[in-house]
């Protein structure tokens, strides 16, 4: 059952940053609650102090210039970012990891801030943002903090932000040339969360040749894990087969998964290898296509 | 046998496209489950649960509860009789569950004791204030480990815990196998299953000072309810009322006592209030009951020619704390194994074994989808192994209306013949497959309902009672369990057909102890042909009181046959000649001094055999997409070629097939119960998978056409029978596409990137 | 802990509630204002049982709270009728026979009136995308999704005029 608490319901970020400054450790932020009221329900949060974000609207907006990038703001709702027309053109990609992200109605209320913030480690969204080097803004009382996102999670369900933050924004930089990103999730289920998801951004250059990548693991380890031994793989060579399968293993390697009912340990690693494979191939193909 | 034109046209209601006559209920919100039950001054109730797989209760002690504000009373095995009770009620060694043991606990979530309060909340709070003293012992929680020696004792006296064993045998299997060119045998696992019931075990007691008990409670079989309750409660079962009205699914689950019935009622009747009880969905993973887990061991023999020699089994199956209809399941998996082949030589040996794991039961399909994935994929690698054709060998060997199972069955209608045919056609039509794709099929039959009862009589029974009403309706009432499979339509029909008036013109009385007939509900697959003979039956009594006034009236003389159709009384060679139906029921009811016409009707299946008076037979095809590299399975296409006599309800029928479709598959690939020293590890919907929309084929369903004398109308089992080959089918899809086989189900994805691995292994070695 | 006073209008009627901040949509929808039949088969947003809508989006009401929706504009099953004449979605299950224990129907029948005020012309493929998050143990599904084409055919559109 829910522990009882006080519902708070600022109209401002400012009121709700100086709510959090009132009530710091007693109290947790709720957006579109979609995992949080699960863990409430289940006793496994407990709060004195309920602080619901989910009407302010200053934070509900997909923006982009190409100075400056994308910026989401952490009210909009996953369905926003799914049916974005400028998200389908600019980042393909996270339309594409938002249609099998959950089901259509936790999409339709759940919030891309509240998705981040939560640390779920088999979340869909932090690997492919922390692909494609977003940053992640937050604010408290104190003022505005901005992290990278692939610095963001330090453990299980736990962030680098203290108790009087709250997430504002995530930040995307302009996609470079001729760089794609592709994401893949392992299930059973279409819109079921995945056993492990890899997500992997290439950059090639007139030749074909792989100049950069980011292989993010996600549900491979307490927080998204990058593979760093399998982008150095891939980076400076054209990505045939055997390069691609030795990126697979290098990211199994990199990876530290769990063992539990869905996967063992071992099947996880197996999955990574054949999905990182899989997804530098289709991003690199991608890659080469863009003029 | 087939129907003939003439009987076909002679059919008005039947098999016509009518809607469910509960559907505008359950499309508008209106249809009120026990779960939306609530009475004046109802308290809400909680059930404590054992953590321990195994334990003494030593000591009890709720007073920290009761002092709860809000707490009305706390209840423990010692407020109740103690009686040790099940469903084979006729076999007192069988009883053997308590469902607020006294003494000790069997499985982790077993009921220790239950709250009732003001408020859920405060239920649930107060459960933490229970402190139970337990001595914990020893558990064993796989069937092999539980029938050593040295293995910790569940049930006082049994000795190896082995709690049923069932045998089965025809023929000479020695000599069988001595004529057999070719023997091979396999061991398979087969898992659990959970049934999954959309609404969770949830009940509503009212104990009223007159001494009666009204119980709303989501059940499959009011009159079991009825007879359990008043068992265990040293009741006469006519002061207990169960109401059934809507029942959120069932499945094989629910006819069996529960935690949330029984503790309503001890806590109601404590205290003389009404008392909810609803099951999470976690408690209802936990501690209800769930499909037999089971160890197969198969040895088939055949001749080159395709002829089959001989057969034998051997299950051990994972009976779990209790019998429950476990007993049941272990019968019919070793029966079903045989089907629907004419093995001249058969031998089927089941153990039935208890462990401390949650009790296994029934299950759609009842031990037949174990059965069939075990032997449909073996026979389906003996085809491979010997060079046969798959389909052509089955057929040589399969049932045929007329044919006898020695001492077991007879086989009045049988339309396997014809699904062979048509599912040759369509796997021939897939033409050349791409790779990692390949089809599968999987043959089955299933029973129309069990002879068998162990209830309370030998043999099983349904009874029906119609009375016109003045304005020409009609009440039905049936004791037949509505639990979504469509039963009241499908009895509305039969009446609608038999009377000759109009589905709407029938009112379905069912679920309600207090006002139907005594029938064992709805379980394998006994509704349609057993309460569908009743009701027809009950039927044609009235209508025969009714013909008599006609026949008066319209001074006819005796060689002239009257009959009704659509309202219509006439004359069967002059249907111009007649009267409105319900122009004769107002001169029946004044001939009659205003006395009611009543008409009854019952079914009972005395020489038809040890098991169904009847069998459904089905194909079961399925295409699947294989990613080697990941061992995910998808599920492309399907057909279903099923034989169930005369449809009756034409949308229910197409409902449940494709019902029984994505149940069976899930079991096949998804469904998973997993245990860890005696926990289930995944008791909730978030990690157990069962298939979406996003994982179901296309579904076409091929009826075949064939007259069952025994059923109402010649119809008989759909629905349940085909969950049974499904699993199998995907086996041997999976088989088909990548050459590999599968032992286990549900078929999981490293299990087949394993078998890969071994296969290519096993290739390298032998080059 | 304060108690609440909020406004739900549900099937265009406006109820006042005081409530427990804690009190989540589907409670508030069938213990305090009563209308039940909207379901609850989980507690952990997994089978859609209790989808209704917030405006026009489908939402399962054990996911939100009952504060979350102050205000706002609720539909359950019982709101999709107008004065007894159902639906065309309530038609289309009928005569699909797109229900049998009827459990799950209320959060189906919502989940595809999301859909259908969305996408008046979804595929195949979107109907069974939009009810992915809806378990039906009974049906199958399929029977479900060609009710929604029949709705999205316009076979009901003459006679909802």
């Amino acid at each position: 059952m829910i522990h009882d608490f006080t519902y708070l319901k600022p109209g401002t970020v400012k009121e709700a940053v100086a709510m959090l400054s009132d009530h710091v450790d007693e109290c947790k932020i709720i957006c579109g609650g979609q995992s949080l009221l699960i863990v409430m329900r289940q006793g496994l949060i407990a709060t004195d102090y309920l602080i619901d974000i989910k009407g302010l609207k200053e934070l509900d907006y997909i923006k982009y210039d190409d100075k400056e990038g994308l910026k989401i703001g952490a009210t909009t709702t996953h369905k926003s970012i799914e049916k974005s027309a400028l998200l389908k053109e600019k980042y393909p990609v996270l339309p594409i990891m938002e249609e099998r992200l959950a089901s259509l109605q936790t999409r339709n209320w759940g919030t891309i801030g509240g998705n981040l913030a939560h640390a779920d480690a088999a979340g869909d969204p932090a690997p492919v943002l922390i692909a494609l080097d977003a940053k992640i803004k937050v604010g408290s009382k104190a003022g505005e903090r901005v992290f990278e996102l692939g610095e963001f999670y330090t453990d299980l369900f736990e962030t680098a932000m203290n108790h009087e933050e709250m997430v504002l924004e995530v930040q995307v930089p302009p996609m470079a040339p001729k760089t794609a990103c592709a994401y893949k999730k392992f299930n059973l289920l279409q819109n079921d969360m995945g056993v492990v998801g890899v997500a992997v951004k290439i950059t090639v250059d007139a030749s074909g040749t792989c100049t950069d990548a980011r292989v993010i693991l996600g549900n491979a380890g307490v927080t998204p894990v990058r593979a760093k031994s399998a982008e150095q793989i891939l980076v400076g060579k054209k990505l045939d087969e055997a390069v691609l399968v030795k990126a697979g293993e290098a990211a199994a390697d990199d990876a530290d998964p769990v063992s539990d009912i869905h996967a063992s340990e071992e099947f996880r690693r197996h999955l990574i290898k054949v999905l990182t494979k899989r997804m530098a191939r289709q991003a690199w193909e991608q890659a080469v296509k863009l003029g | 046998m087939t129907t003939t034109s003439l009987a076909k046209e002679k059919l008005h209601v039947i098999n016509t496209h009518v809607h469910n006559i509960d559907g505008i209920a359950k499309v508008t919100g209106r249809a009120t489950y026990s779960f939306d039950v609530k009475l004046p001054g109802m308290l809400y109730g909680k059930i404590l649960r054992s953590p321990h797989p195994h334990a003494k209760i030593i000591n009890i002690d709720a007073s920290k509860a009761l002092a709860l504000h809000g707490v009305k009373a706390v209840v423990t095995g010692k407020d109740t009789l103690g009686v040790k009770q099940g469903i084979w009620r006729r076999y007192s060694e069988l009883c053997d569950e308590q469902i607020l043991p006294v003494e000790k606990v069997r499985y982790i979530g077993e009921p220790v004791a239950a709250v009732a309060a003001i408020t859920e909340e405060i239920a649930e709070a107060a459960l933490d204030l229970i402190e139970v003293e337990y001595e914990v012992l020893e558990g064993v929680y796989e069937p092999y480990e539980a029938m050593k020696k040295e293995a910790p004792e569940i049930h006082e006296g049994v000795e190896r815990n082995i709690n049923v064993t069932r045998h089965i045998e025809w023929g000479d299997v020695e000599t069988g196998f001595e004529q057999a060119d070719y023997i091979r045998e396999d061991h398979f696992f087969c898992g659990g299953q959970a049934h999954m019931c959309m609404e969770t075990r949830s009940a509503v007691a009212s104990y009223t000072p007159e001494g009666k008990l009204t119980i709303y409670h989501s059940n499959q079989s009011a009159y079991y309810m009825q007879a359990l309750m008043a068992g265990v409660l040293g009741m006469k079962e006519g002061n207990v009322r169960v109401i059934a009205q809507y029942v959120g699914g069932g499945f094989g689950g629910k006819f069996e006592l529960d935690g949330a019935i029984f503790t309503s009622c001890i806590l109601s009747m404590k205290l003389h209030r009404p008392v909810k009880v609803i099951y999470t969905r976690e408690e209802d993973f936990i501690a209800t009951k769930r499909r037999t887990p089971m160890h197969y061991w198969v040895r088939t023999g055949i001749k080159k020619d395709g002829t089959f020699c001989a057969r034998e089994a051997r299950v051990v199956s994972n009976g779990g704390a209790y019998t429950g209809m476990g007993a049941t399941a272990l019968y019919l998996t070793g029966f079903f194994h045989s089907f629907p082949y004419r093995w001249e030589n058969y031998r089927y040996d089941g153990y039935r074994v208890y462990t401390n794991t949650l009790p296994s039961t029934s299950m759609r399909g009842f031990g037949a989808p174990q059965a069939m994935f075990c032997s449909e994929q073996q026979l389906e690698w003996i085809a491979a192994d010997l060079g046969l054709d798959p389909i052509e060998m089955r057929r040589k060997n399969g049932h045929y209306a007329g044919y006898e199972v020695p001492g077991q069955a007879f086989i009045a209608s049988c339309g396997l013949d014809e699904a062979f045919t048509v599912m040759k056609e369509w796997i021939a039509k897939k033409g050349k497959l791409p790779a990692n794709r390949g089809i599968g099929f999987s043959a089955a039959g299933f029973m129309s309902g069990g002879i068998f009862n162990w209830f309370d009589t030998p043999y099983s029974f349904s009874s029906a009672v119609v009375t016109i009403n003045q304005d020409a309706t009609v009440e039905l009432h049936i004791g037949a369990t509505e639990i979504g499979q469509g039963s009241n339509t499908t009895m509305a029909i039969i009446a609608a057909e038999t009377l000759g008036v109009k589905v709407e013109d029938i009112k379905v009385h069912s679920g309600d102890t207090d006002h139907c007939p005594a029938d064992l509900g709805a379980w394998g697959s006994r509704q349609t042909l057993m309460t569908g003979n009743a009701t027809k039956r009950a039927c044609e009594d009235a209508k025969a009181q009714l013909l008599e006034f006609a026949y008066a009236k319209m001074g006819l003389n005796i060689v002239y046959d009257l009959d009704i159709k659509d309202r219509w009384v006439h004359i069967v060679a002059r249907p111009e000649r007649g009267m409105p139906f319900d122009e004769l029921v107002t001169i029946a009811l004044r001939g009659k001094d205003g006395q009611r016409i009543i008409g009854r009707g019952f079914y009972t299946p005395h020489r038809k055999g040890m098991i169904s008076p009847a069998y459904s037979y089905m194909l079961q095809g399925v295409e699947v997409d294989i990613d080697p590299e990941t061992g995910k399975i998808e599920l492309l296409d399907s057909l279903t070629a099923h034989d169930c006599g005369q449809p009756i309800n034409h949308l229910g029928l197409i409902g449940q097939l494709e019902g029984a479709f994505s149940m069976a598959a899930g079991y096949g690939y998804l469904e998973y119960m997993p245990y860890e020293d005696g926990k289930l590890m995944n008791p909730n919907l978030v990690d157990y998978k069962m298939i979406r929309a996003t994982e179901m084929p296309e579904t076409p369903i091929h009826d075949i056409d064939t007259y069952e004398p025994e059923g109402p109308y010649g119809a008989k089992e759909a629905g349940e029978g085909l969950t049974n080959p499904t699993a199998a089918a995907i086996g041997n899809a999976i088989f088909h596409a990548l050459g590999v086989q599968m032992k286990e189900c549900p078929i999981r994805p490293h299990m087949i990137v394993d078998a890969l691995k071994e296969k290519a292994e096993k290739e390298k070695a032998g080059k | 802990m304060e108690k609440k006073i909020i406004t739900l209008r549900v099937n265009k009627q406006d109820y006042e509630l005081y409530i427990n901040p804690k009190t989540l949509l589907v409670e508030a929808i069938r213990d305090y204002i009563g209308l039940t039949g909207t379901k609850r088969g989980c507690e952990t947003v997994s089978c859609g049982a209790c989808s209704v809508l917030v405006g026009d989006l489908a939402v399962k009401a054990c996911s939100v709270l009952a504060m979350q929706c102050d205000g706002m504009e609720i539909t359950t099953s019982e709101g999709l009728e107008d004065n007894g004449k159902l639906a065309p979605i309530q038609k289309a299950f009928l005569d699909e026979g797109a229900y049998q224990c009827g459990f799950c129907t209320s959060g189906m029948l919502m989940t595809t009136s999301g859909l259908l005020k969305e996408n008046a012309n979804p595929t195949k493929q979107e109907v069974k995308e939009a009810i992915e998050g809806n378990i039906c143990r009974c049906t199958g599904y399929n029977s479900i999704v060609r009710a929604v084409e029949r709705v999205a055919k316009g076979m009901y559109k003459e006679e909802s005029l």
